[in-house]
């Protein structure tokens, strides 16, 4: 199987390329916005206890990297929020209609990130050490409450609140019928006008009935079919909804418009479920708020042990060889959280909601060369996922082309996952598994002395670039793999997607400046933090 | 009016005060920095990086103010985002293109000061410069188009023909009024702030700095006061908009008396500016260095300044009140179904999406914006006025 083909045979591939640019560049320096405020802390408290200077000093620069990065990552989450309206407006609208409390309450968040990381910046030499412990806490608060408002609104991307997977790791896919299915609550009213018997014969599954409406498991090839029909304008007379309306009331209602009949259905939704929590009640949403974090704090570990590596290896110095030490520890002590404890909460998420993107990153596929095969790791793999050896892992080739679908609507020729991700996960995995394998046995020869020579140094000057690859991976894991969809099981990419693209000359031309934007801040970096921190230690 | 309006008309003001400030500090610091270099002059020099300091914060404060604004609209129009999203991809990726390059100009400029070859840091200051000019051409081009939709098309779906859409009357006369404006603000601001230093016995520089931002405030205003009139008459062709400005004036293009009266607002925005043509007349007669009456003279001006923008932009804004598309009932008849009815409604600032019209998330929102302005207050207290 061609697999990069598979992937790029999506709708909107050079939108979707130019999307992963913006957004993994954002993500890139994201990492630093919400690990750094920890590390900062945690050198203030260092200080504060022990009122040793180079833990302060430490501080200090770590702040001055904050206050640089958070600005670059401002002007990029600016590009990508703009990016999102002019490339994906209509997915935009429905996260603006429904679930826009996560990103509306990101504002005050942002405004809190804002004043008090540059009040800790441009303030650092008018306040004592309590008065930064304070503003670094709520710098850490800013940043960790946005990251936790956004990534509710992913995580709901990923698997929605409500959403019944297809699979059963006893008896496997359940297409047949009519999962996944989306929970609904459709008001009184709409479901007068319905034929509740002809929907329950396509698959619809009463949950219960209250004075907000009547909750059912819809299909989500019959959810996906509306959604598409309510972007493209579509008249309910015209639209698949017709055929299960109540033919006395056909003739008042098919001239309104589909979009009008899956606004009130889903507003319905929200509301019950409550609009300020819903994105929270996600099922992916724990795994992926702590796996986030998580991987900002690694990244954030595997940088400070990476640069004060680097200043070593000009000079030695006890402040050098402090920072080296802390960079280490948060390192090893990060990564072994993300991946013993976060990483696995996620995974088993995953498989019981998004069973096909478990099937793709497994690559359960006779088509390409299993890597979980080949290692004969799939047994083992079914016990981490299932909590059983005898559970059986979702069969990729058995996911059905359509099952997003109804009638060739949307527009979408095959609905499973890309089998690209499988090798993507794998080198993300087998990646982690080396670098927390090498902090740990870093940090024993820190404790046991000789960590200092230029080879190891110069290893560790790499781990950050390692630390960052594999969070993009992990990024390109969770995002590639909801293709085709949007929202899984709502609203597919096609429809999500602008009806007046751009052109791939300039998509080009924003994609390189976005790029430059990168290489600036690393010049930043290296002319403000490396050179002052090399002249802050005279020899 | 509904009390969204006014979320997004507060933060919007800021924002676009803070974006006026900016683009005359983003043009005046790379001038005032090359003039540094070529006399040799190290306070000139210093000056310049002060002001290019100001300007940080002002971009800083327009940049969170800005992304408060697209939320709010987001949160409570979706599908005016929604429609104008697939519309206007050209527009805003003017805007887009120059604030990135406009942002990594900001860097290179910060960091290549007295690193740089003197030619490569100027180079990045013109390019700071110009951006400054090429993003509110994009936005411009936008809000032109909410005043009439000269370019949109149907043809199945809804776009733009762009070369159209940049002769719409409203484009050039808002566009180049809203740089001047800026550029009179923004002279008129360091002019204040370069009063003030000498008042205090600041050096030589900054006198020289004072009569220099005078003459160009005195210039931008002057050429801003023939592009008002421009501006005004080409909103003839937003008869909406001019009626509910001038009714009061007894001009009138429908005839109707229909709409929100704001010729209260345009007579604050008039005493306004006659508040800065007076001042600068009056400073343009004192000869010598600035005393304190003519610091005190030039803060009313700057304030006087600001609030122009700001009434200019309210009055942009309230006078097409209940829509975002002003001439959205002119040509409505014109518009296929289904697409009138849903311009209809998306264009109607009434029509407040359902879930994020609950009373106590606009009251969360007020103590929100409350608590944060104040921590903001305090920011640029310990900034700026707090001793080491």
């Amino acid at each position: 199987m061609d697999l990069l083909s598979q992937w790029l045979n999506y709708p909107a591939a050079i939108d979707r390329m130019l999307s992963i640019i913006g957004i993994e560049i954002h993500w890139l320096i994201l990492q630093y916005v919400l690990g750094l405020p920890l590390a900062i802390t945690l050198a203030l408290l260092l200080h504060a206890r022990s009122k040793d200077e180079k833990w302060n000093m430490m501080a200090k620069t770590m702040t001055k990297a904050l206050g640089i990065i958070f600005a670059v990552g401002a002007a990029a989450g600016t590009i990508s929020e703009f990016g999102l309206v002019v490339i994906w407006p209509n997915l935009l609208e429905a996260a603006g209609r429904y679930i826009f409390f996560p990103l509306y309450a990101e504002v005050f968040a942002f405004l809190m990130e804002v004043t008090f990381i540059y009040l800790l910046v441009f303030g650092w030499s008018k306040m004592g050490v309590k008065a930064k412990i304070t503003l670094s806490l709520l710098a850490l608060f800013g940043a960790w409450f946005s990251g936790a408002l956004i990534m509710s609104v992913n995580s709901y991307m990923v698997a929605p609140t409500g959403i019944v997977a297809a699979y059963d790791p006893s008896s496997g896919w359940k297409y047949e019928q009519g999962f996944p299915k989306v929970l609904l609550v459709v008001p009184n009213d709409v479901v007068k006008v319905l034929d509740v018997e002809k929907l329950s014969s396509l698959g619809m599954e009463v949950v219960s009935s209250g004075e907000n409406g009547v909750s059912v498991l819809l299909p989500s090839k019959i959810v996906s079919r509306l959604v598409s029909e309510a972007w493209s304008n579509v008249k309910l007379g015209e639209s698949v909804l017709s055929l299960v309306v109540r033919s006395e009331s056909l003739v008042d209602l098919e001239d309104l418009l589909v979009k009008d009949v899956v606004d009130i259905i889903v507003t319905n939704t929200v509301r019950s479920v409550g609009y300020t929590t819903v994105t929270f009640l996600s099922p992916v949403y724990l795994g992926s708020i702590l796996h986030a974090l998580g991987s900002a704090v690694t990244v954030t570990g595997f940088t400070i042990l990476g640069a004060y590596s680097l200043l070593l290896m000009r000079r030695k110095d006890e402040y050098y060889l402090a920072g080296l030490r802390f960079g280490a520890l948060l390192s090893l002590i990060a990564i072994l959280a993300q991946g013993l404890v976060f990483g696995h909460i996620l995974g088993v998420q995953i498989a019981e909601n998004n069973p096909e993107k478990l099937a793709a990153m497994e690559g359960t596929s006779n088509s390409i060369l299993s890597l979980g095969r080949s290692l004969g790791i799939e047994r083992l793999m079914s016990l981490i996922v299932y909590g059983s050896f005898d559970a059986k892992l979702p069969d990729y080739d058995s996911i059905r082309v359509d099952y997003c679908t109804l009638d060739g609507v949307p527009a979408i020729s095959d609905c499973r996952p890309p089998l690209l991700i499988h090798y993507l996960y794998y080198a993300k995995t087998g990646l982690s598994l080396l670098l927390g394998l090498y902090a740990l046995i870093y940090v024993l020869l820190i404790y046991r002395g000789g960590a200092t020579s230029l080879s190891l140094l110069r290893i560790n000057v790499l781990t950050p670039v390692v630390a960052q690859f594999v969070s993009f991976l992990g990024w390109a894991v969770r995002e590639m793999g909801r293709k085709p969809w949007s929202i899984y099981g709502i609203m597919t990419v096609d429809v999500a997607h602008t009806v007046n693209p751009g052109d791939p000359l300039s998509y080009g031309l924003i994609a390189l400046i976005m790029v430059c934007v990168v290489l600036v801040l690393i010049l930043a970096v290296w002319k403000l933090l490396y050179g002052p921190s090399l002249r802050e230690v005279r020899p | 009016m509904i009390p969204q309006v006014y979320y997004i008309a507060l933060v919007f003001g800021i924002h676009i005060v803070a974006v006026n400030l900016g683009i005359a500090l983003s043009t005046v610091t790379p001038l005032l920095k090359r003039r540094a270099d070529l006399s040799g002059n190290a306070k000139l020099d210093e000056l310049a990086r002060r002001i290019f300091k100001v300007y940080a914060a002002t971009y800083a404060l327009a940049g969170v103010m800005g992304t408060a604004f697209t939320v709010f609209l987001l949160s409570f129009y979706p599908e005016f985002v929604g429609v104008a999203g697939n519309i206007t991809l050209v527009p805003f990726a003017i805007a887009i293109t120059s604030i990135l390059v406009h942002f990594l100009a900001i860097v290179l400029y910060y960091y290549g000061w007295d690193t740089f070859p003197r030619n490569l840091h100027f180079a990045s200051g013109i390019v700071l410069a110009l951006t400054s000019y090429t993003i509110p051409l994009g936005f411009r081009l936008v809000f032109s188009f909410l005043n009439t939709p000269v370019g949109l098309r149907f043809d199945g779906k809804p776009y733009i023909n762009v070369p159209e859409a940049l002769l719409n009357p409203t484009f050039a006369p808002l566009y180049l009024k809203s740089i001047l404006g800026a550029l009179t603000f923004g002279s008129l601001f360091i002019m204040t702030l370069a009063a003030l230093s000498s008042t205090r016995g600041g050096p030589s520089e900054e006198r020289s700095l004072y009569s220099l931002s005078l003459n160009a405030a005195l210039i931008s205003m002057f050429l801003m006061l023939l592009l008002g009139p421009w501006y005004a008459m080409s909103l003839l062709s937003t008869p909406m908009k001019f009626d509910n400005i001038f009714r009061s004036f007894g001009w009138s293009v429908s005839g109707t008396g229909g709409g929100i009266d704001l010729g209260w607002l345009f007579a604050v925005k008039l005493v306004l500016i006659l508040v800065q043509v007076y001042v600068l007349l009056r400073l343009t007669a004192f000869k010598g260095d600035p005393s304190f009456s003519q610091f005190k003279l030039s803060l009313l001006a700057t304030l006087a300044a600001a609030l122009t923008i700001l009434s200019g932009e309210y009055l942009n804004m309230f006078s097409q009140y209940p829509f975002f598309l002003a001439n959205l009932p002119l040509i409505a008849s014109q518009v296929p179904e289904p697409w009138r009815k849903i311009l209809g409604r998306s264009l109607s600032l009434e029509n407040v999406s359902p879930l994020s019209n609950d009373p106590s998330l606009l009251l969360v929102t007020a103590a929100g914006i409350l608590i944060l302005l104040m921590a903001v207050g305090y920011f640029l207290y310990v900034v700026f006025f707090k001793r080491d």
